[in-house]
């Protein structure tokens, strides 16, 4: 079962639909598609009540996900007093939402600004996440559709490249640049955001998959250019696999904590983590108590847009962000 | 395409120089982290946080993921989405609502703790900082886990499944004996990267010290220590050591998986 892998039908660019295709055409063709592909339950020959019970134990897992959840939405209406005197999965007056939310655009206690953090974090994301994503087809198609000199070595290469940690790569990285005074400079955030084995590799796979080779030599002997190819050809087939792999690029970036908190030492520079990070210290061993209801609901205005993108883009992590189906 | 493999090496050369540097400066700074016992006691408390984080959090994994391959539990799909969500959540972010819900005064799960009977519960306490850690950590991975291992277990072929229930075979073993072998590579994956991850712990400790200060030791784990040694301390060439190390442990380790999973013939690059 080594070669044999198929992409998840999720991610397959739409056989046999019709071009023209409605979203909510395409969510109810998936889920017929979902459901003739699961053997009826009843077959299983389960005891009464299993199914019942099964829910429940989901149920109770699900409620397990969402309590911090939950509790960060309730609590960022709440003043500071009211954050630790009541009862925390349910609302109190004062209704301070609108208050709180207005504190994330100013710079109350010298520490920083949410919303410049929240800046740099979607451009250090966007950046990042981009470069990562197109370094990663182009590489990916190029290893996958041409041979050349030393090409599987340099592929075995790039995957020994997975291996090494990215914490304890993350230190040398610091050191270098306090060598090359790249501390608080952006491309020191940006530039090894772009590199991404792991989108490499998917890339790769993705290519070989959904690429035909005579397609691009048809396009060859038609006198098309390779760019061309690329470009008009291959990057079409390629795109579910592209924009997998920008969502997981994206989330890496927004996400990272070590090495922004290592090479960044002024705030105007934080990401959304680092800003969290020194704000949680601040609030608790400096006495900077209004900052609480800060780091609340700047904790939930930091995971609402990526949840949102994850609810939208759901089709391309139900492919198991494509893993899954390479390790088969 | 040259770009990330020359970034890589090119950092690569720089870390070797750091290293180099480090030598002519003197080996002691290996042989210095080598003989620490506060570095191994580091690394001890992440292989037993990974040797029972790793084990819990995939059975949850596989076990959701069966029940929904299976389709035996209503609404799989919205619960799919709900598990998933945590991955979305910066590490970050979940240890902040995490440190609230389980701070010693007035964290609403020291209530539950002393309404349940366990008066007096600390969290942090150095007997459960661990246990805590981990539960995070559960909450943090257990959807992405699930969503890779769901996916897997679509792929098994579905007349497999139907000539093993003609066969009468019980559903368990459906599960254990068909399913579970087929899906073993992805599972292998798995046991990789989240033990990969386990080694270089960081964020988790680094953020409860802050809502507790004392609780977490400097030491707590080997990164979180290397942190400490580079930024705290100011010793970096000690630090560029410590780093120098953890990287060997984990490319051994990776690279034994690595070639463990090729002899198998289960790596197609």
């Amino acid at each position: 079962m080594s070669v044999s892998v198929l992409p998840p039908s999720s991610v397959q660019p739409p056989a046999p639909a019709p071009v023209v295709e409605t979203r909510r055409e395409r969510r109810r063709r998936e889920r017929l598609e979902e459901q003739d592909s699961v053997i009826p339950a009843e077959l299983y020959g389960l005891r009464r009540g299993t199914v019942p019970l099964l829910t429940v134990l989901a149920f109770l897992f699900a409620i397990f996900t969402l309590v911090p959840i939950a509790w960060i939405a309730i609590n960022s209406t709440k003043t500071q007093a009211n954050i630790f005197e009541s009862f925390g999965f349910w609302f109190t007056g004062p209704f301070e939402f609108f208050h709180n939310f207005s504190l994330l655009f100013q710079d109350v206690d010298g520490y920083g600004t949410y919303i410049q953090w929240f800046g740099n974090t979607a451009l250090y994301a966007v950046l990042g996440g981009f470069g990562a994503t197109a370094l990663s087809a182009f590489a990916g198609y190029g290893f996958a559709r041409f041979r050349f000199r030393g090409s599987k070595l340099l592929f075995a290469l790039a995957i020994a490249a997975l291996l090494v940690p990215v914490t304890a790569l993350t230190l040398p990285l610091y050191l270098t640049y306090a060598k090359a005074h790249l501390i608080n400079s952006i491309w020191g955030m940006v530039l090894p955001s772009m590199v991404s084995p792991i989108g490499l590799y998917l890339m790769r796979v993705y290519a070989d998959l959904s690429v035909p080779r005579e397609l691009v030599d048809a396009a060859r002997i038609d006198g098309a250019g390779e760019a061309r190819i690329f470009f008009r050809i291959a990057l079409p087939l390629m795109l579910p696999g592209v924009l997998t792999v920008l969502l997981i690029s994206i989330v890496a970036v927004w996400n990272n904590y070590f090495l922004p908190l290592l090479i960044f030492n002024i705030n105007t520079k934080y990401p959304l983590t680092v800003g969290l990070g020194l704000w949680s210290d601040r609030a608790v061993n400096s006495g900077d108590a209004n900052l609480y209801p800060m780091l609340v609901i700047g904790g939930l205005v930091t995971i609402v847009p990526l949840i949102a993108l994850f609810l939208v883009l759901q089709r391309y992590w139900r492919g198991g962000l494509l893993l899954g189906s390479i390790a088969n | 395409m040259v770009v990330p493999l020359g970034y890589a090496i090119y950092t690569s050369l720089y870390t070797t120089r750091i290293i180099g540097g480090t030598v002519f400066s003197g080996a002691s700074n290996y042989t210095q982290t080598l003989q620490s016992s506060l570095f191994w006691s580091g690394v001890i408390r992440v292989i037993i946080f990974g040797a029972i984080q790793i084990p819990v959090m995939l059975a949850i994994a596989f076990f959701f993921a069966c029940v929904f391959d299976l389709g035996v539990a209503k609404f799989g799909r919205t619960f799919r989405t709900i598990f998933f969500i945590p991955f979305a959540v910066p590490a970050v972010v979940g240890a902040v609502m995490w440190s609230f819900l389980l701070e010693p005064q007035f964290g609403p799960f020291v209530h539950v703790a002393n309404a349940l009977g366990f008066s007096g519960t600390n969290y942090f306490a150095p007997s459960l900082l661990l246990p805590s850690i981990i539960v995070i950590v559960i909450w943090e991975w257990t959807g992405y886990n699930m969503t890779i291992l769901y996916t897997a277990l679509k792929s098994v072929p579905r007349d497999v499944v139907e000539a093993a229930i003609l066969d009468d075979t019980p559903l368990w073993k459906i599960i254990l004996r068909i399913k579970l072998p087929m899906v073993r590579p992805a599972v292998v994956m798995l046991i990789f990267l989240n033990t990969i991850g386990a080694l270089q712990l960081f964020t988790e400790p680094q953020i409860l010290e802050y809502f507790e200060q004392g609780a977490v030791s400097v030491n707590y784990t080997p990164a979180y220590y290397m942190w400490n040694t580079a930024i705290a301390a100011d010793e970096t060439n000690l630090a560029a050591a410590m780093a120098v190390i953890l990287a060997v442990i984990i490319v051994v380790i990776s690279s034994l998986s690595l070639i463990f999973r090729r002899r198998r013939g289960e790596l197609s690059s």
